[in-house]
């Protein structure tokens, strides 16, 4: 979404995150990537009196006020149907602003990539913008773009998606569009290079940034042995060798109604919204019932992969942990544990990096939460005389929530978060879909956000902790370093067995990082 | 810099509703639901603009403080968005930190930017927490408290920030040479972020001065957007601002303006990149001014979406670009419009330039069908309901109309002023800004391709 003077830093950012040119100027230099939490130091512990510079004001110490009491949160209530040909749709009104945003998902994404070939689930969403059987590339997008629209397509983990979202006075095109896009793409083989090549210029952009570099490689080592361990956007050499009857393939086998949902959002009457679903897709039929990858929660163990890159001035740095499926029981658990970690609440992380020693500006973790695995990552980066420092401070929190009971006020700080940060979660038409489908994509009831305060509420300190416990292994953690190794490389090798990689060398499609055949330097 | 930031009326605007009409061809109507403001000044100068939006339980609030780099004197680049980060790190009465502890136990977001023209801090929250909010923000406007050692380690944290998005990302330094070539003597010259030896050189004496010339009440706009009765709302911000006291001495506009240029820089960089790439900055005028509205939608009819003129050529067409763009960076003094691509391998920028200098020229020679003005103006209205969605968005909107702009109402009227654009308009810019003599283009190339080893950089001045 770009509002007008947005547009200037939507416009900036290229789809590669790495290419993006303007960046460094658009960003217009957030404070921090994610909130902090309170510094608990005491000041006594700091030496600072000569220094207080304001302190003669500190006579009268005042206090903020109360709150207001607070006020509900309603949250939306999706309509679900289910057309004959067992396409889902979900309908949300929302009449405040002329708006219509639809949103058709296939549960299918970059997990159902065949193993050979990394990448195809994206290369085929970019595809369906690009022709259909009565409408050629250049017609989509002036179609789309003379009426003010705003298309976006792509694949992910569990999921390909294509959204349109328009200004209400041309819903019949909206529908038409989208249903033309999805039902009928082409994959023709002109438009196919033109985006193969566009797909292999951005990678070979990305390969530069450390920050890439380093999700990439903790993903191959930490979902090692599922499904969810190759790189989403593929690799050089599987994007090269992709033909457009591979992409077909994926298509064919994916894009079926009974393995799809459609949400329509906005100014936009319920039952008129399953009638045009009917109407504009009702005609889309099944073939063979799609191959989902068996469930391999396996995940990697220990390793610590160092890559080489001799011109960083700054070392990514991530640590992976084993999680949770999205399913699991013990997700919403976890996700207080995650908060108090590296949440943007609690964050511990971010405390002990950055606010007490100024050695990064971001440090944080997130659940990725899958269909079928987990992974429970950290990551933080610094300038590199102090990389080692920061992977200590990293570990020894790790360590910290493995071993120590989380107190009952970190608790309530992430529960608080985590209940009151939901309303800013349903803002945007975009956002609403979006909810409301990875409920119905990980089949989770369609209640579940309205649920969502009383189940976080009721979590236990003792819950949250054991949730953590079960899946921390302070002494098995992966770690991925990015960075200029000739300033951290002796000190390293003192936390275990290293495997050295020069940036060059990294091959995404691999387990082992380095070709087939390729060999790390153990040392 | 001046003193009055905009002129907003003082008695609540008439609700109406007023209909914009996109015509799309099918002549539907679309109306983008009037906002309707309740403007104050307080007898401190502290203005305030205060937006009912009952979407949801949430209000937004921001602080705008009407200093950013532009501010800065040479030495001191940095100096505005270090104080940014001060601004968290405690006052006589909230310890280091233990500000966005109040704002994210409820639920709530907070965060601050600064960018060349003003600071800005804001938080969304439940609408519980308004009340708590607002005294924080008056809290640290005049109660800061700053130890040697937070001053420190910030400004560690910020080194970091400059290392983040400056010195280790692919591309990273292109624009700030951009910018250190196309100004000699405005002080866009510098990026926001500073020099990492200004950063170095920061001193904690520094602090007061700052504090006390630019965080004053008659330096500041409160916004706030959301579940709130406006009354109400007022009399908070009457009682927590109200007693602040007035600054004395606020600078008058010290900015020295950049003289026009007179021949076209260039500047060749050889970076550790996989592809070549190049950025273009013509000067132009500063946001808000007439020309501004058909120099956006130039940027529209060039490179918003895929059908549009650049991306259709260079991306599409001829396939020697990854990606891109045009678009202008609109601030309060006169900055640059961009046009810049990431090429393909085995293309030169060259190759690329002579394209986007094709495109500008079609742009000066033939005037635009109304057909295609009429898509970018359907694209610039979209944004503006896009942007109606969040409050966070409708908070920006209306605090950079109050502050930089200078008319808070334009949140409403500014529509109005791209809808009367017109082809002859959108000629008349391109043939005015988009000359050699007013570019300034750096040309990356990868150091392989280029055979210099050495990081470097060759000025190739006035051709």
């Amino acid at each position: 979404m770009s509002s007008k003077r947005e547009l200037w830093s939507a416009a900036a950012c290229c789809r590669f995150c790495g290419s993006s040119l303007l960046e460094p100027l658009s960003e217009a230099s957030f404070r921090r990537r994610r909130a902090a939490a309170s510094c608990r130091t005491p000041k006594s512990a700091v030496f600072c009196l000569a220094a207080l510079l304001f302190a003669a004001l500190a006579l009268a110490r005042d206090f903020p006020p109360e709150a207001l009491p607070p006020k509900p949160l309603v949250l939306p209530t999706p309509a679900l149907r289910v057309l004959p040909n067992g396409l889902k749709v979900v309908a949300i009104e929302r009449h405040l602003l002329p708006l219509l945003t639809l949103r058709l998902v296939v549960k299918s994404g970059a997990e159902s990539d065949p193993a050979t070939l990394p990448g195809t689930a994206q290369l085929v969403s970019a595809l369906l913008t690009e022709g259909t059987s009565t409408r050629s590339a250049s017609q989509i997008s002036e179609a789309i773009d003379s009426i003010g629209g705003l298309v976006d397509a792509g694949a992910e983990w569990d999921e390909s998606y294509v959204s349109l979202s328009v200004l209400n006075d041309h819903e019949d095109l909206a529908f038409d569009l989208l249903s033309d896009m999805v039902i009928h793409p082409t994959f023709l083989p002109s438009e196919v290079e033109r985006k193969r090549k566009q797909t292999l210029s951005g990678l070979v952009v990305v390969r530069d940034d450390p920050d890439y570099v380093a999700d990439a490689a903790l993903r191959r080592l930490a979902f090692l042995g599922t499904s969810y361990g190759h790189p989403e956007d593929g690799t050089i050499s599987s994007v090269r060798r992709m033909t457009p009857e591979d992409l077909r393939a994926f298509y064919n086998n994916y894009y079926q109604p009974s393995n799809a949902v459609l949400a329509i959002v906005g100014d936009i009457e319920t039952g008129e919204a399953f009638e045009r679903a009917q109407k504009h897709f009702g005609a889309w039929t099944n073939r063979a019932a799609p191959q989902i990858p068996a469930a391999s929660p396996a995940v990697g163990s220990h390793r610590i992969v160092a890559i080489d890159k001799p011109d960083a001035v700054q070392t990514e740095i991530r640590i992976g942990n084993l999680g949770v499926p999205r399913q699991s029981p013990d997700y919403l658990a976890l996700s207080v544990a995650d908060q108090i970690l590296g949440g943007p609440s609690e964050n511990r992380l971010f405390k002990a990096l950055r606010s007490h020693n100024g050695l990064t500006y971001g440090a944080s973790s997130e659940l990725l939460s899958y269909q079928s695995a987990g992974v429970w990552l950290a990551k933080t980066f610094t300038r590199t005389p102090e990389t080692m420092k920061s992977v200590h401070l990293a570990l020894e929190q790790i360590k910290r929530m493995h071993e120590h009971p989380i107190t009952p006020g970190e608790l309530e700080t992430a529960q608080g978060y985590l209940i009151g940060h939901l309303a800013l979660d349903f803002e945007t038409s975009e956002d609403v879909a979006s909810q409301t489908l990875e409920l119905l994509v990980y089949n989770l009831p369609l209640d579940y956000w309205n649920r969502f305060p009383e189940r976080i509420r009721a979590l236990t300190a003792e819950e949250v902790w054991n949730a953590a416990r079960q899946r921390l292994a302070p002494d098995n953690n992966i770690i991925v370093l990015v960075g200029n190794l000739s300033g951290f490389e002796k000190d390293l090798k003192k936390l275990g067995p290293v495997e050295f990689i020069p940036l060059a060398e990294v091959d995404f499609g691999s387990d082992e990082l380095v070709p087939r055949g390729g060999q790390t330097r153990c040392k | 810099m001046s003193r009055i930031f905009h002129q907003a009326p003082k008695a609540r605007a008439v609700i109406l509703a007023v209909a914009l009409f996109l015509l799309t061809g099918i002549c539907e109507a679309v109306t983008l639901p009037r906002t309707t403001i309740r403007a104050l000044t307080l007898p401190n100068g502290l203005q305030a603009c205060l937006v009912e939006d009952h979407q949801a339980p949430v209000v937004n609030v921001q602080v705008w403080y009407h200093v950013g780099s532009k501010n800065e004197v040479p030495g001191r680049t940095g100096f505005a968005h270090l104080f940014e980060h001060l601004m968290f790190e405690g006052t006589t009465n909230i310890g280091s930190d233990q500000f966005s502890d109040y704002v994210i136990r409820s639920g709530g977001v907070d965060n601050a930017y600064t960018t060349e023209d003003s600071t800005v801090f804001w938080e969304t929250t439940p609408s519980s927490q308004l009340p708590v909010v607002l005294w924080l923000e008056a809290d640290r406007m005049r109660n800061l408290d700053i130890t040697a050692t937070v001053f420190n380690n910030e400004r560690e944290v910020v080194e970091e920030e400059r290392r983040l998005r400056f010195d280790n990302p692919p591309y990273g330094t292109v624009v700030e040479t951009l910018y250190q070539h196309a100004y000699g003597v405005h002080p866009y010259q510098h990026m926001t972020i500073g020099s990492m030896h200004d950063l170095d050189n920061a001193r904690l004496e520094d602090i007061r001065d700052f504090y006390d010339t630019y965080y004053v009440p008659n330096n500041a706009t409160v916004v706030i957007v959301g579940d709130m009765d406006p009354q109400e709302a007022e009399s908070m911000i009457r009682k927590y601002f109200g007693p602040l006291e007035r600054g004395a001495h606020l600078p008058s506009n010290h900015i020295q303006q950049e003289p026009p240029q007179t021949a076209e820089r260039v500047v060749k960089l050889s970076l550790n990149v996989a592809l070549p790439a190049f950025v273009e900055g013509y000067h132009m005028p500063a946001d808000g001014t007439p020309d501004a509205y058909p120099l956006r939608l130039a940027s529209n009819i060039l490179s918003e979406g895929e059908s549009s003129r650049i991306y259709r050529r260079l991306v599409y067409d001829k396939e020697i670009a990854l990606e891109a763009q045009s678009s202008g960076n609109f601030t309060e003094d006169p900055n640059l419009f961009f046009v810049f691509a990431v090429m393909n391998q085995g293309h030169a920028p060259a190759e690329g330039e002579a394209e986007v200098e094709a495109e500008l020229t079609r742009l000066k020679t033939q005037t635009v069908s109304n057909d295609e003005l009429q898509k970018a103006k359907n694209q610039t209205l979209r944004d503006f309901i896009l942007s109606r969605q969040t409050l966070q968005t409708r908070g920006d909107e209306l605090g950079y109309a109050a502050v930089i702009l200078k008319d808070a109402n334009l949140v409403n009227t500014e529509p109005a002023r791209f809808l009367a654009v017109t082809p002859a308009d959108i000629q008349r810019v391109a043939q005015k800004y988009f000359v050699a003599q007013n570019l300034t283009l750096v040309e990356v190339y990868t150091k392989s391709a280029a055979g210099d080893k050495q990081a470097g950089e060759q000025s190739a001045g006035g051709q």
